[in-house]
């Protein structure tokens, strides 16, 4: 059963491909077909965890990695529909098949959240940090596109991606969009997680609690990357709009979340890591 | 036999003057269209006159006759001299006036490849025509089978696809950066041709306001009026080039007149928007260093004319695959007309079947008599049904059959074998719609005429 959801993203995938190479139009809704199974499906998967343990499959980094898929699937299917633009499937859809792989290959217990995690904040700190990510995930992907775009105007030699991707003014309205929504709601992931770290020394002897610090790598990544998408909002107020520039923090600072979610979650963090 | 006749002249064949003289105007149309169709051998006719073409598609009985005719009708409309309008018209029948029409539809004929208006033209004459009530089975069948080559070649090729003219390569360039080009503001620098060329294909855009710079103030003065917009003196050039965000140089200017430091100035006021540079003088007016500033894209003319050729080179490698469409489409309308062939002697048939069913239903009539009004009506319905039945697998055999020898012979044997010549019936003009047969698809386009 778990296998279902990365099936059907695997098939998106292929169809997204084709859709891009050879711009057929029937590729594309049939790529959007399978994106929105996929995603019906992940969501049916995850609502059974959630039944069997209470709330939401959050603990552990591979249950977690699978809610971050299906949230950038949901993230993705929103773009798409609002923007009626589908270039960008290709992009994002081996992105999630990537990231599934691992809770469907992992054979993962779902976990029930320890005492220390029973707490109204908890949903609400991993599903907005969950969200900011996947924001910034589309964010990455609308800025590769730009670059790809970019640099076919600038070396005048228009033609694959000049034919298939919108324009550079839409690209970059795009990701700032992405960006921003992303920046929202890693603010208050952030700050939802410090009150509750602070509360929970208080009241818990768990070592894990009481050595949790800036310094944790978990938490100085994302500390980082909120450094890293802050600059760049700041930047666009000051400095002026370019979307060379903000595509290219928006790749940097993907890559930057996706460090926190695969070497750093799995064998890096000491004290973060439920 | 019935045929298809196509006459015309094209911007192949014969030279813009004379293709003005033949033009038919809006008005001209239906009274040219109904003198068409009423002409002796003459049913269906359907004009198409574009700019580039004057084409008359008629249904004739007799093709030398119908070439005489036209032509003759084309000179006396618009008084030409038919020697001087003979070398330059062609004439084509059945399928090649198929193909060919198929082929304009497509836009495989147009002087530029792919050209998007002429499908739309091709409807608009259909429309007229039968508005007119020109058109019959055959011109209806035709030229529905056009539109659907027409836009099979245009969802399935990309014949169609990208800018082939500079100016318009520019515009649809402008769009990719931009986006939308309603809010933003166009500089012209330099009151030459092709600045007036390009303003126009950016005007069409909606742009928010074009913007005319010159060193000699009148002539901004007077391209400004023309186009609908201001004229600026040179040297507030510097403010103008922070508020537009396409800029078109084409003035004769030996030495560059944007430099880049210039340009360099301007972005940082610009806050780094977007800039769009097209140089399209010769020698070139802005400097060339300056399209390697980060948000500047600066084409010259080299530039953008590669891009028309690529998109040229692109088009032609799609002509094959067009081509193709355009012979299937051919293929399938041949096929139609084909099974007309037949018609003739199902009309015969089904007549002499229907003449034996009421002669027996006429001699019951006593017994009948007796019985009441609905179970003669089913009595009625019952024995209408048999022949019907009877009837469907030789009418879908007949209409199969592609040799028009074969369906002569078949069409022999039937005569011979139900005796048809004594019951038979002139059928000059057959109705598609008297022989329904259950496997009808082909004939939902066709209209009783």
């Amino acid at each position: 059963m778990n296998i279902a959801p990365l099936l059907l993203y695997v098939a998106a995938s292929i169809a997204y491909g084709w859709h891009f190479m050879k711009r057929s139009s029937r590729g594309g809704r049939t790529a959007t077909s399978f994106l929105v199974a996929a995603t019906l499906v992940h969501t049916f998967i995850i609502g059974m965890q959630t039944t069997e343990i209470g709330h939401l499959p959050l603990v552990g980094t591979t249950g977690a990695l699978s809610v971050f898929v299906w949230l950038s699937s949901i993230a993705y299917l929103y773009t798409e529909t609002t923007s009626n633009e589908r270039s960008m499937g290709v992009f994002i859809a081996p992105l999630l098949v990537a990231l599934q792989v691992i809770p469907t290959v992992s054979r993962y217990e779902v976990a029930v959240r320890p005492p220390v995690l029973e707490s109204p904040w908890f949903v609400l700190h991993i599903s907005s940090l969950l969200f900011a990510y996947a924001s910034f995930a589309i964010a990455c992907v609308i800025g590769i596109t730009y670059m790809l775009l970019f640099k076919e105007l600038k070396a005048k030699h228009v033609g694959f991606f000049y034919n298939r991707l919108p324009s550079l003014q839409i690209l970059d309205v795009m990701n700032m969009r992405a960006i921003t929504i992303g920046w929202l709601l890693l603010t208050i992931g952030v700050a939802v997680g410090g009150v509750w770290a602070l509360q929970a020394q208080a009241e818990f002897d768990d070592p894990r609690v009481q050595a949790m610090s800036v310094l944790d790598p978990k938490i100085f990544i994302a500390l980082l990357c909120w450094v890293v998408y802050s600059f760049e909002l700041y930047a666009r107020r000051s400095v002026g709009r370019t979307g060379w520039r903000a595509a290219r923090f928006s790749i940097i600072g993907f890559a930057i979340v996706l460090l926190n979610f695969l070497p750093v979650g799995y064998f890096l963090t000491r004290t973060h890591n439920f | 036999m019935s045929q298809l006749f196509l006459l015309g002249i094209n911007h192949d064949t014969a030279p813009v003057d004379l293709r003005e003289r033949l033009n038919f105007s809006e008005g001209d149309l239906s009274e040219t269209l109904v003198a068409l169709s009423t002409r002796p051998g003459c049913g269906e006719a359907v004009v198409l006159s574009t700019c580039n073409r004057v084409e008359l598609y008629v249904r004739c009985d007799d093709l030398g006759e119908a070439r005489t005719e036209l032509t003759r009708f084309l000179s006396d409309f618009h008084g030409v001299d038919p020697a001087a309008l003979a070398p330059h018209l062609y004439s084509l029948a059945s399928s090649e006036a198929a193909q060919h029409l198929f082929r304009v539809a497509a836009g495989l004929d147009s002087l530029v490849i792919g050209e998007p208006q002429i499908l739309g033209q091709v409807k608009e004459a259909y429309t007229t025509a039968s508005e007119n009530g020109c058109t019959g089975s055959l011109l209806n069948k035709l030229f529905h089978c056009s539109f659907a080559a027409g836009k099979r070649v245009r969802s399935e090729t990309e014949l169609g696809e990208g800018a082939v003219s500079i100016s318009y390569a520019a515009v649809a360039l402008a769009r990719k950066i931009f986006g939308n080009l309603a809010d933003h503001d166009v500089l012209l620098v330099g009151a030459g041709e092709m600045s007036e060329l390009t303003a126009v294909h950016l005007k069409a855009q909606q742009v928010s306001r074009i913007v005319v710079i010159n060193r000699t103030a009148a002539q901004a003065e007077n391209l400004a009026k023309k186009i609908g917009g201001e004229a600026i003196p040179w040297t507030e050039m510097q403010q103008v080039l922070a508020t537009t965000d396409v800029v078109v140089t084409a003035t004769g200017s030996p030495a560059p007149i944007i430099t880049s430091s210039q340009v360099e100035a301007v972005m940082r006021t610009r806050r780094n928007r977007p800039l769009f540079i097209m140089d399209i003088a010769v020698p070139r007016d802005v400097e060339a260093s300056a399209g390697t500033i980060e948000q500047v894209f600066l084409y010259n003319i080299d530039d953008l004319q590669g891009i028309v050729s690529e998109n040229l080179a692109r088009r032609s490698a799609q002509i094959t695959k067009a081509e193709v469409i355009v012979a299937e489409e051919v293929n399938g309308f041949m096929t139609w007309l084909r099974s007309r062939r037949a018609v003739p002697t199902l009309v015969a048939l089904r007549q002499r079947f229907e003449v034996i069913r009421q002669a027996e239903l006429k001699r019951l009539e006593q017994k009948l008599a007796s019985l009441a009004p609905a179970d003669r009506a089913r009595v009625e319905d019952v024995t209408r049904l048999i022949v019907e039945k009877l009837l469907s697998t030789p009418t879908e055999r007949l209409k199969e059959l592609s040799n028009a020898e074969t369906v002569r012979m078949y069409g022999d044997a039937l005569n011979q074998l139900f005796d048809l010549e004594s019951s038979q019936v002139p059928s000059e003009q057959p109705d598609d719609q008297v022989v329904a047969s259950p496997k009808s698809s082909v004939q939902k386009t066709s209209v009783p005429s």
